[in-house]
């Protein structure tokens, strides 16, 4: 007895390059993966949309962090990400186009731009998150810049934090801040004049709501606006917003990969006429990433945001 | 040469099948057969069902005694823990369908393979990766958080290896989406010519309905394990309410995928059921379309009862009432199927070989387990039974009583398919007996002392409910005599059991077509499906008078 | 509830609904009984009748009834719709704490219940109630979920860390009813349990003006560090108690972290009971909860009185004394000086790795109570 293992009866069956054995003809295959990545995309609704739905949940009941912490979003650069990726999504399809039409190099090509403006997505979300590194802003403690006591200019052991925010979120005319930072801990105070400002306008208009039921607890201790209760939340939302757009970074850098296999394949010629079907299944998946992030960037970055001061 | 529309009545092993085809640990473990694949599932899954059950047995023998006298409750909390993640993760939920589904829907469908067989042997790593993972957890000190890892105590008090666990299961939560979405696609694209939908063996219903719940909750149970894990390792605050999180949060995205999984885990065993009842009546069975609508209709509609895990945990009232209104529409479907089931056995030629008894058996317990459901949905009663013994008795008997029992079922009538060998039908019987006798041993008391009001994970008890509690460990023993029973006459088949041949039982299924054991790409050319489903009649191609003359023959 | 020797299957019926709960639970067992008994039958008859007679025989092909399926889906949908509609009911009934109840505030923690009267009577682990009378529960957590569960009630509710629970009843029969803890909580969740003590109106009374029972004070004392202010799931004897082993301390020099030295004499004790945080023992760290308010002025006595025994000393005189009497092994606290009453919850095992003991077992030396 052989050691190899055959898979076929003995007759002989022409088949055409790329039909995997367990198919009858290239119909079926196409199907089959077809299928088979839709399925897979649908999995991956579920699995942001419990992300998406711990975001919302939390939105609804702590409205003034979230919306603080998402002001303090760099939206540039992610309106910059949404267009290089919607870019993207364009040169993908043109890939497509390009393989159903035979054209080996411009699909060569299109697959080269298109992990070029996704490399260009990945390093911008790196400088965004560098920023927050910079900021204080990563809710990790001790992940963020650390900077000693004594070089601060403000420095004081009574008062813990202190932010020094970005380039577009500015109220205070005093100049720039330096960080009081040296354990690289999660730095937020703004809370207190906001919640205060909330309790004025309710006093000022009682037939209106400032403050949801949560925030009425949830930004109090004793009966006090709490700096560090609110902290907390601020904190929440940004390690949702890493998480998220953590997440979908991942599955970014797994599409970078998938393009450079891509890549390789077309280069050697495989993809043609007949035989398409992995360019597509690839762009589906690319456009799949993409429409996350159409979610994600007005959810995080647009939702409450201030553009006017 | 093969030629499906005539059964063959040999009882010469083909000289190629898929056991023996490429014998090198490479071959199997590189493998593409969705065959191997399964066999591969079975043992592993038989692994850990053994030590699930070691667990169980653990945990009636402490409680044989009101005191935490055999094991200290620390350690208790951690047996019961681990019986639960072992059983449902690891067995309950790959069971059937990574075995029996993975071997045979291929088949069912005239099929050489799955559509997807790469992915279905990266399914099957995934399993063994997250097994490994959760078995270091275990050596390392386990963890007691209850296999619910409820939040706060999960995230914040427990101090052990909760993070590692809940990555066990993450992990294997994608093999299941993985099995899932290969199922999905085989069924839509892999049908043989003529293979309708309604033509389909209902088995293959089953399993189309389980995979839309793999596809659709599994995500769900993996994004809550790792927001518990970064929560427990970041303190990110969204379940632990010492730093602004929601505990019933977690609650309600651990239900939105543990509701839809306890369907993942019986909708199978009634696809085995339907099975069963049809083949060992010699009947097709009774409502075809309803039953494999019904299929569907769980699945879809056990997305909508999450909360009824949660009627005394805070929700408001209102909510519950929907909650429990919906429990009593998901309850009608498997009604249905029971109905349907009963009535196959009417005017049926009813056989009563071992995996006939495991069906019966099913029928019997989920009878009692799916009504004890009402029980548990229904708001004024369940406020005095949840996290009681009644809702382990409940979960049991519907698991252990009805997956368990039609997962060995279906071992049962396949095996000889599978392997080629008939095992001893006397010992297979005595088996599914002490199986059924014991099971209502051990848990019917449960039921009493649950609305007796012992609560669940006790390691102690008041003495009052001692006597029914010897009862169920009494009752446990049986039921172990009888689960491992199979274990030893099965094995002992492999290596002197008789030689079955192609269709021992004369069934029309198409799997009963092809020899025993299966070639490696399953049929020498495409079947042509001109029959409908559970055809026994004169269109079925079946050679009653052939076989009939072959049982008069005694073949070793 | 005592225990007896025939087994038990229903709790008492001891608060207004619990009735209806019964109603619901004989109701669904008869509709179960109603649709098991047709199908069990129908499947034994049918699986006789209907036997193999011949092998391999082939029945006629049965045709499909939309009237049968039509039939046994409604039905059992109506049934079940019935069912929803009545548990419906008294869960609505159960969960809307009326307006003119009795408050009783309750806080669990790991693992113990807190529960404090209107009035400011505290309890431990035990709920004393009048009978007759609407009670209303608010509820709350330190820690983990928790569950406030009364089987003779037929009512449970989830305690929530960050906010509040409700439940109520009306007791309608004097008696003494278990109270479990019913969502895992942890390493002693199965001893995180106690009693509601349903009284008449009068004696209820009575025991809120603080009389309670005729021990002495030594009894009375024991009865509170062993059973119901949870001393000893600290102070007992053990590997790896967290407290101050107590027995023979009475008289003693006791160095306190900081560096001072101090007499443990009745005034020490009395103020590690009302404010330890105060005077912490070297070695041990400052963990132990205060207890003021918790106790009265009676059970101080009581507690003083207790831990001078576990030096010998019987008498009340609060100076000095001379040597200490040998302090007796850890199983001071074993059988023969429990309470015959078996019911007694047990006490948190807190990091033992010891088996835990049976209250009713000879004394050995590795008891841990």
């Amino acid at each position: 007895m052989a050691d190899h293992a055959t898979t076929y009866s003995d007759k002989f069956v022409y088949h055409e390059p790329g039909l995997q054995h367990q198919f009858e003809d290239m119909k079926q295959q196409e199907e089959s993966v077809s299928i088979g990545m839709w399925m897979f995309l649908v999995q991956e609704i579920m699995f942001f949309g419990g992300l998406f739905t711990v975001y919302l949940v939390f939105r609804s009941r702590f409205p003034m962090a979230f919306a603080t912490g998402s002001n303090h979003l760099n939206v540039v650069m992610g309106f910059v990400n949404t267009l290089v990726l919607i870019v993207s999504s364009l040169t993908m399809a043109l890939t497509v186009y390009y393989a159903q039409r035979n054209n080996r190099n411009m699909q060569v090509i299109m697959i080269i731009l298109t992990m070029i403006f996704g490399a260009t997505f990945l390093g911008v979300k790196y400088v965004e998150y560098r920023e927050k590194y910079e900021d204080g802003l990563v809710p990790v403690a001790g992940w963020n810049r650390r900077a000693k006591a004594e070089n601060s200019e403000h420095a004081s052991a009574a008062l813990p934090i202190e932010t020094r925010v970005g380039a577009q979120q500015e109220h205070k005319t005093e100049g720039e801040h330096v960080y009081n930072n040296p354990r690289g801990e999660f730095q937020w105070n703004e809370g207190h004049h906001l919640v205060d400002e909330a309790l004025k306008e309710q006093a000022a208009h009682p037939d209106r709501h400032f403050l949801t039921d949560y925030e009425k607890v949830g930004y109090f201790s004793n009966g006090q606006v709490d700096d560090l209760k609110f902290q907390e939340k601020v904190r929440s939302f940004f390690w949702i917003y890493f998480a998220m757009t953590g997440l979908h970074a991942l599955h970014m850098i797994v599409g970078l990969l998938l393009m450079g296999w891509l890549l390789l394949k077309a280069f050697k010629g495989t993809f043609s006429a007949e035989y398409y079907s992995p360019v597509e299944m690839s762009g589906l998946y690319w456009h799949f990433v993409d429409i996350v992030w159409i979610f994600l960037f007005p959810l995080l970055y647009l939702l409450g945001r201030h553009f006017i001061h | 040469m093969q030629n499906v529309d005539a059964i063959s009545t040999d009882f010469i092993e083909p000289t190629k099948n898929y056991l023996n085809n490429g014998t090198t640990l490479k071959s199997w473990l590189l493998t593409k057969d969705h065959k191997r694949i399964a066999i591969m599932y079975l043992i592993t899954v038989s692994l850990f069902f053994l030590a699930g059950g070691l667990y169980a047995a653990t945990i009636r023998l402490e409680l044989l005694t009101p005191e935490s006298d055999l094991l200290n409750t620390q350690t208790y909390n951690k047996v019961f823990t681990t019986h639960g993640v072992l059983m449902i993760f690891f067995f309950l939920i790959p069971a059937i369908p990574a075995v029996l589904g993975n071997f045979f829907l291929p088949i069912m469908i005239g099929a050489k393979d799955l559509a997807l067989p790469r992915i279905n042997l990266l399914s099957l790593y995934i399993y063994w990766i997250a097994g490994l993972f959760a078995i270091w957890a275990l050596l390392q000190g386990g963890v007691d958080t209850g296999w619910t890892f409820y939040a706060p105590y999960s995230t914040t008090f427990s101090n052990t290896y909760v993070m590692a666990v809940g990555l066990a299961v993450f992990i294997n939560g994608f093999s299941s989406i993985l099995t899932g979405l290969n199922f999905i696609v085989t069924v839509h694209t892999m049908r043989a010519p003529g293979m309708t939908w309604f033509r389909l063996p209902l088995f293959v219903w089953a399993h189309y309905a389980v995979a839309l719940v793999m596809i659709l909750g599994t995500p769900v149970i993996a994004i809550t394990v790792l927001l518990l894990a970064l929560e427990r390792f970041a303190h990110i605050g969204i379940f632990d309410p010492a730093i602004g999180g929601d505990p019933i949060l977690f609650q309600h995205m651990f239900w939105f995928y543990s509701h839809p999984a306890v369907y993942i885990m019986i909708l199978p065993g009634m696809g085995v059921v339907s099975e069963l009842i049809s083949n060992f009546s010699r009947k097709k069975i009774f409502g075809y379309e309803f039953i494999a609508f019904s299929s569907i209709a769980i699945a879809v509609f056990g997305f909508l009862v999450w909360g009824h895990h949660m009627f005394v945990s805070g929700q408001s009232v209102y909510a519950g009432m929907v909650f429990s209104f919906l429990t009593m529409v998901v309850a009608v479907p498997s009604a249905i199927k029971m109905f349907n089931w009963t009535a196959t056995l009417y005017k049926g030629s009813v056989s009563f070989d071992t995996p006939m008894l495991y069906a019966l058996g099913f029928m019997g317990l989920f009878l009692i387990g799916g009504l004890t459901g009402l029980f548990l949905g229904s708001m004024g009663l369940v406020v005095h039974l949840t996290d009681t013994y009644f809702v382990v008795a409940h979960f049991h008997y519907v698991m252990v009583g009805g997956q368990v029992i039609a997962y060995l079922g279906g071992i049962h009538y396949w095996w000889p398919k599978m392997t080629g060998r008939m095992y001893s039908e006397f010992w297979g019987k005595i088996s599914a007996m002490l199986v059924f006798v014991g099971f209502n041993l051990t848990f019917f008391p449960q039921f009493i002392l649950g609305y007796m009001g012992m609560p669940r994970r006790y390691a102690a008890y008041p003495p009052e409910f001692q006597v029914l509690n010897i009862f169920s460990t009494a009752g446990a023993s049986v039921l172990g005599i009888g689960l491992l029973l199979p274990v030893v006459y099965l094995t002992h088949s492999l290596i002197a059991g008789r030689r079955a041949g192609d269709n021992p039982w004369m069934l029309p299924g198409l799997e009963w077509r092809i020899p025993s054991p299966p070639p490696t790409e399953n049929f020498d050319s495409t079947p042509v499906v001109t029959w409908e489903a559970y055809e026994f009649g004169e269109d079925s191609g079946l050679d009653l008078e052939e076989a009939r003359r072959r049982d008069l023959v005694t073949v070793t | 509830m005592q225990y007896t020797s025939w087994v038990p299957i229903f709790p008492e019926q001891a608060s207004t609904f619990a009735w209806q709960v019964d109603l619901l639970y004989f109701y669904l067992i008869a509709v179960s009984i109603a649709f098991s008994i047709p199908i069990v039958a129908a499947i034994f008859f049918f699986g006789l009748k209907y036997r193999e007679r011949e092998k391999y025989a082939t029945p006629d092909e049965l045709h499909d009834s939309i009237v049968l399926e039509t039939t046994w889906s409604i039905i059992p949908f109506v049934v079940s719709m019935t069912i929803f509609l009545g548990g419906a009911y008294v869960y609505f009934e159960q969960y809307t704490p009326p307006t003119d109840a009795m408050e009783i505030y309750v806080v669990g923690k790991q693992w113990m219940w807190k529960m404090q009267h209107g009035t400011g009577q505290r309890e431990i682990n035990e709920l004393h109630i009048p009978v007759g009378r609407k009670i209303k529960l608010t509820m709350t957590t330190e820690d983990v979920l928790h569950d406030f569960f009364v089987p003779a009630f037929r009512t449970k509710a989830d305690v929530v860390p960050g906010r509040y629970t409700y439940l109520w009843f009306e007791a309608t029969k004097p008696g003494k009813y278990h109270l479990f803890c019913a969502e895992y909580c942890g390493l002693n969740h199965s001893g995180m349990g106690g009693w509601v003590y349903v009284m008449e109106q009068k004696d209820f009374d009575n025991w809120l003006a603080g009389n309670t029972s005729g021990q002495t004070p030594v009894e009375l004392g024991k009865d509170l560090f062993q059973n119901k202010l949870g001393c000893a799931s600290c102070h007992a004897g053990g590997p790896q108690q967290r407290g101050a082993k107590l027995e023979g301390i009475y008289g003693k020099e006791v160095k306190l972290v900081g560096g001072q030295t101090v007499t443990a004499d009745d005034q020490y004790i009395r103020n590690s009971i009302l404010n330890p945080a105060s005077q912490v023992v070297e070695g041990f760290q400052p963990i132990m909860p205060t207890f003021k308010g918790q106790v009265t002025d009676e059970q101080l006595n009581g507690l003083v009185a207790y831990i001078k025994s576990l030096s010998g000393v019987t008498g009340t005189t609060g100076g000095t004394t001379t040597s200490s009497p040998p302090a007796t092994n850890t199983a001071t606290n074993s059988a023969s000086s429990l309470p015959s009453n078996s019911m007694t919850p047990r006490r948190a095992d807190r990091g033992n790795s010891g088996p835990g003991s049976n209250p009713n077992a000879p004394a050995s030396s590795n008891s841990n109570r």
